[in-house]
């Protein structure tokens, strides 16, 4: 046992066990989507969305927090109702089908990479840590089989409820998996040619040095989104649940937090979903146009830039809220004293993290210079650039992901509803053919371009 | 050490899970008691430092294939109608071949040393590949296997389909309706 503990330097432990820490950003997903996602139908189909919850602060009155305030009800109240289950349930498949999605949520991000290999001097040791927890070299592979395995969760669900709604809501999914499971794996595998490896930083390495894999492979990226889509069973493919149909399928039967497992789980398996498109199609973690080696050797004017964008956003922010008060004051509304009033608190809370953020950007700008040792003829730096570095990626990454997350959002809202036939046809016929020969023409292509074996 | 007690771990809820799919009279449980066997496999698929197989077996075993059991299982409605006998004619002669079975694996267990080595068995992806279609190296690989392996599977599916349209597709023929959506 203590060649195992010694083997390695005890901050390569700690940063290893923090980084289970990861396992925990797609249920951060989740705080940012459920909010996103209402008020988001609310924006597209031209009504506010839920927003009327709120908390009281002493000067400033009704804060509502763009209705996240109703979110967090609502989560509370999902938290504290009654588990009930009706008498003609299988007991025990019943409370456990609620529990598998969720727990395979928790496990699946372990092979994503969450910033690039990090490499840095501490001390006199070089230590080296892997951006991603699980460092497999199945990488997506592992991802796959999880997230194939979690649809067991919503078929057991809809037999264990003992009702023919939640049957076929079962059935549907489990036929959905298989179909859509094969179109998923088929469309990536151009992108796994191409870089030639399971291992997502690799795939990721091999967009840095070529192009993004939206450019590579176009065909690809859409028939992986419809399956991504198809896969997790959100509308358009909601066949699973089809509300007009089945009531609400799987989950007809399950009420307060069993209902809010399922919900939860899908709500976070959007959010590994987008972050992996993000990681197979966009680039990943590295920043647009600016080199790795360039980040770390101008690591503190690269934080200053990160700290002028967060400005940006905060500026866009004031503006937008600058723009709502403008309309607010001249519009007859008989709550608009209460709506200016708390709009008060977010001018303030920006206006006062504008300065900070800046004076900070402009410090590490500044001040911040790194000395590198030359190991084996290659820069490492210290630890302090690494993790500026990290920081970076990391944000990049969050960000792509967060923009397909409205891409999942935008086409829930948009598109009308498949009937269940319909969801077969274009998942055996259309896209499983355009994949197959997506793959073949890139097999042939990557053959006599690039003259691999 | 540490691979042994993993391996004890997961082997044990292999084999009890298999003898679960035995006991259970409800297929539905025969069938998630074997999902539980496939995934503690695939653990000790990665213990064997071989990840591929291991993440192979999830995801076709478990994930694709015990699917469509599922599926099959509950679209037939077996588990609610049908409730099978634990032993009927046919165990007569399944039961003694299970038992020789057992009797040869248990004889090959105990004559050979159990040990781990980490670096003696390896399964990485580069090999597994190399090992399969690479024929440059070593022998002529497997690939015209694995593709007669495919040219099979894919007759006996449409044979399958073949059957199934038979006996289905006839009688329909005559009673062609004008479907309205």
């Amino acid at each position: 046992m203590m060649e195992i503990l010694t083997s390695r330097h005890w901050l390569e432990w700690a940063i290893t066990i923090a980084k289970f820490a990861f396992a925990f950003v797609p249920i951060g997903f989740i705080l940012l989507l459920i909010p996103l996602e209402r008020r988001g139908a609310g924006f597209i189909q031209d009504r506010q969305g839920p927003n009327r919850s709120y908390f009281k602060l002493p000067y400033f009155g009704r804060i509502r927090l763009f209705g996240w305030v109703q979110n967090a009800c609502d989560g509370l109240k999902l938290f504290f109702k009654e588990v009930y289950a009706p008498n003609h349930v299988h007991r025990i498949l019943f409370a456990l089908a609620p529990a598998i999605p969720f727990a395979i949520v928790l496990i699946s991000p372990c092979v994503i990479p969450w910033f690039a290999p990090m490499v840095f001097t501490f001390g006199d040791a070089v230590i080296r840590i892997p951006g991603q927890t699980v460092d497999s070299e199945v990488g997506v592979l592992l991802l796959f089989g999880l997230s194939s395995l979690s649809a067991y969760g919503a078929v057991l669900a809809g037999w264990a409820s003992n009702s023919k709604f939640s049957l076929l809501g079962g059935l549907r999914t489990s036929a959905m998996t298989i179909s859509y499971e094969v179109c998923l794996g088929l469309s990536l595998m151009g992108m796994l040619l191409l870089a030639g490896s399971f291992r997502i930083d690799e795939i990721i390495a091999w967009q840095d040095a070529h192009v993004w894999g939206i450019v590579a492979q176009p065909v690809a990226f859409f028939c992986f989104l419809i399956a991504m889509i198809a896969e997790t069973g959100r509308a358009p493919f909601d066949v699973a649940e089809g509300e007009p149909e089945l009531v609400a399928g799987f989950h007809t039967e399950y009420g307060a937090m069993q209902f809010g497992l399922f919900y939860m789980g899908e709500y976070s398996h959007i959010g590994i979903n987008s972050i992996l498109v993000a990681c197979l199609f966009l680039g990943g973690y590295s920043v647009p146009f600016v080199e790795m080696s360039t980040i770390q050797a101008n690591v503190g004017i690269s934080l200053g830039v990160l700290c002028g964008l967060i400005v940006l956003a905060l500026l866009a922010f004031l503006h937008m809220i600058y723009r709502y008060s403008r309309w607010y004051k001249t519009s007859s509304a008989s709550n608009k004293e209460v709506i200016l009033r708390e709009y008060s608190l977010y001018k303030l809370l920006a206006w006062a993290a504008v300065p900070v953020v800046l004076v900070l950007g402009i410090l590490s700008a500044l001040f911040f210079h790194p000395e590198y040792t030359i190991i084996n003829g290659e820069m490492v730096y210290g630890a302090g650039v690494a993790f500026g570095t990290a920081l970076i990626q990391l944000l990049t990454l969050l960000v792509k992901a967060c923009f397909f997350c409205w891409v999942w959002i935008w086409v829930r809202w948009t598109l009308p509803r498949f009937r269940y036939d319909h969801v077969m046809h274009l998942g055996w016929k259309v896209i499983l053919n355009i994949a197959l020969i997506n793959l073949v023409v890139t097999a042939v292509i990557a053959k006599l371009v690039l003259g691999g074996n | 050490m540490l691979p042994m007690i993993y391996f004890v771990l997961l082997g044990l809820i292999a084999a009890g899970s298999a003898v679960c799919v035995f006991l259970s009279k409800n297929p539905l449980y025969g069938a998630l008691s074997l999902v539980v066997t496939m995934v503690s496999l695939a653990g000790i698929y990665g213990l064997l430092a071989s990840p591929f197989v291991g993440v192979v077996q999830v995801m076709v075993y478990a994930g694709a294939i015990m699917m469509l059991l599922t599926f099959v299982i509950m679209i037939l409605n077996a588990a609610r109608d049908v409730v099978t006998p634990r032993f009927d004619r046919v165990s007569i002669f399944v039961l003694p071949a299970i038992l020789v079975l057992a009797g040869l694996l248990a004889f090959v267990l105990i004559s050979t040393p159990l040990q781990f080595h980490a670096e003696a068995v390896r399964g990485s992806v580069a090999l597994t590949s190399a090992t399969l279609f690479d024929m440059s190296k070593e022998g002529p690989g497997y690939f015209i296997l694995f593709e007669a392996i495919g040219l099979l599977l894919l007759s006996a599916m449409a044979t399958a389909v073949l059957l199934a349209k038979k006996r289905l597709g006839t009688p329909e023929r005559e009673t062609v309706s004008k479907e309205v959506h």
